[in-house]
């Protein structure tokens, strides 16, 4: 085996190889220059509409904008095959395909499409245009019933433990312990209570908004548990007076009970009404 | 009177005729593990304007008319499309004039939506006319991420990204 031959046939590969990698390497000099002019349907320039170009192999892609004549220029482009988009303010994109030699300066003249604008439908500027409050707004809004329904469904913990505990309590039991527990846990649930409602009272109104579906249930059963959340504490603290001076319930004191189950399955109701939604 | 009849006659020169919107049913379905939502809209406008074989077509309709049953999940629907700042769907497509006689359509439609504008390509439609009329239906197979919207979740499950269109429209043209 003669190593030499071998070497010199490698050494001729390489060469032929290079030169062969060497024409793609010249034919990608970004030399080449597109240009135009930019009309709408009318053949009237468009000033400050924009020019998208994307090499459709590299995926690479340069933008510019008109001037005032409607006029463009992208230089130091790759030749190839590109795709260009143009779009401006109340017309539609209009994309188009151009072959790019390499080293020539190409026109290519664009037209808008898109005669069509909102007002041509009929929609006034009061209805197409949002702002950036009415957004801030209904931000608002959501985050505070996101708040609303959080220590509300946190709620349901304390007053679950409160009407199991108020069996306890109440009745023929003498057991202050219960007593106190009942009546500490009943402090928590309304605390929690008159927070969440807090939030879903001061939540922004939404102007023009009627009320439909589930949501009308969960605020008419907030008529019920509402002034059940109010009613029922007083009660209570006349049902503890009562039960802590050796007394049997008696009165209206002894209604407490009965108001605190009607709220809490109120409450109970306005969670699940809208516990379907999102 | 003379000045308005000189602009005038110039752009009834261009347009050799035009559709318009008569009637429109938009529903998007929302999927989420627990249920379904369909929000509906009857409040389409919709113009065609038509010159060399061409029409340029533009559909839009107010985000807030979406009525999906609930006006609290509506209303956060509103909040998440970002409606309150941009609170029109528009919806742009050219089509040659001969589309009209064949019983499919693809279009490519570019649609603005939340601030953000995505473009769906051959998007197929049936189409049915009967006399100056066609009525065109298709499902546009929109998702949540090519509006940047963020899901809007339930239990803290979100729903899912595919938020497909159904479009029912009645167009009339007028010559």
């Amino acid at each position: 085996m003669n190593p030499k031959p071998s070497k010199f046939i490698l050494g001729a590969w390489i060469i032929a190889l290079l030169s062969l990698l060497s024409f793609p390497l010249r034919a990608q000099v970004a030399d080449a220059t597109l240009a135009g002019t930019v009309t709408d349907p009318a053949s009237k320039v468009v000033p400050n509409a924009k020019i998208f170009i994307k090499n459709v192999v590299t995926r690479q892609s340069v933008e510019t904008q008109t001037d005032s004549a409607g006029l463009y220029k992208l230089s130091n482009l790759v030749p190839g095959d590109y795709e260009v988009s143009v779009s401006a303010e109340g017309f539609s994109t209009n994309t188009t395909k151009v072959m790019i030699a390499a080293g020539t300066k190409q026109t290519l003249n664009l037209t808008l499409a898109g005669v069509l604008s909102l007002g041509d439908l009929g929609f006034s500027p009061a209805q197409t245009q949002g702002s950036a409050q009415d957004q801030a707004r209904l931000n608002k809004r959501s985050h505070m019933l996101k708040i609303h329904q959080r220590i509300g469904l946190i709620d349901t913990v304390p007053l679950v433990a409160t009407v199991i505990l108020g069996a306890g309590a109440g009745g023929k039991s003498t057991s202050s312990t219960d007593r106190f527990a009942h009546l500490a846990l009943g402090s928590v649930t309304g605390d929690l209570y008159f927070l969440s409602a807090y939030y879903a009272i001061r939540a922004p109104k939404i102007q023009g908004t009627e009320t439909r579906g589930s949501i009308r249930l969960h605020k008419a059963l907030a008529w019920i548990h509402g002034p059940g959340m109010i009613l029922t504490p007083i009660l209570g603290i006349m049902a503890f007076d009562q039960k802590s001076n050796g007394e049997k319930v008696h009165g209206i004191a002894s209604a407490h009970g009965a108001v605190a189950i009607v709220t809490a399955a109120a409450y109970g109701a306005s969670i699940l009404s809208v516990s379907i939604k999102f | 009177m003379v000045f308005f009849l000189l602009l005038g006659i110039p752009i009834f020169a261009q347009t050799d005729s035009q559709w318009v919107l008569e009637q429109s049913t938009l529903t998007y379905h929302v999927t989420h593990p627990l249920h379904q939502v369909d929000g509906v809209s009857h409040a389409a406008r919709g113009k065609g304007v038509c010159h060399a074989g061409q029409c340029d077509f533009l559909i839009a309709v107010p985000v807030k008319t979406f009525d999906s049953g609930d006006s609290n999940r509506d209303l956060h629907m509103l909040q998440v499309t970002r409606g309150g700042q941009f609170p029109m769907v528009t919806v742009r497509t050219r089509l040659p004039e001969s589309a009209s006689a064949s019983a499919t359509i693809h279009a490519d439609l570019e649609i603005q939506f939340a601030g953000q504008t995505a473009k769906y390509d051959q998007v197929l439609f049936q189409q049915k006319s009967q006399g100056n009329e066609i009525r065109i239906t298709g499902t546009i197979p929109a998702t949540l991420t090519d509006f940047k919207i963020d899901p809007p979740s339930l239990l803290t499950v979100a729903v899912k990204n595919e938020m497909p269109v159904r479009v029912e429209m009645t167009w009339q043209r007028q010559k």
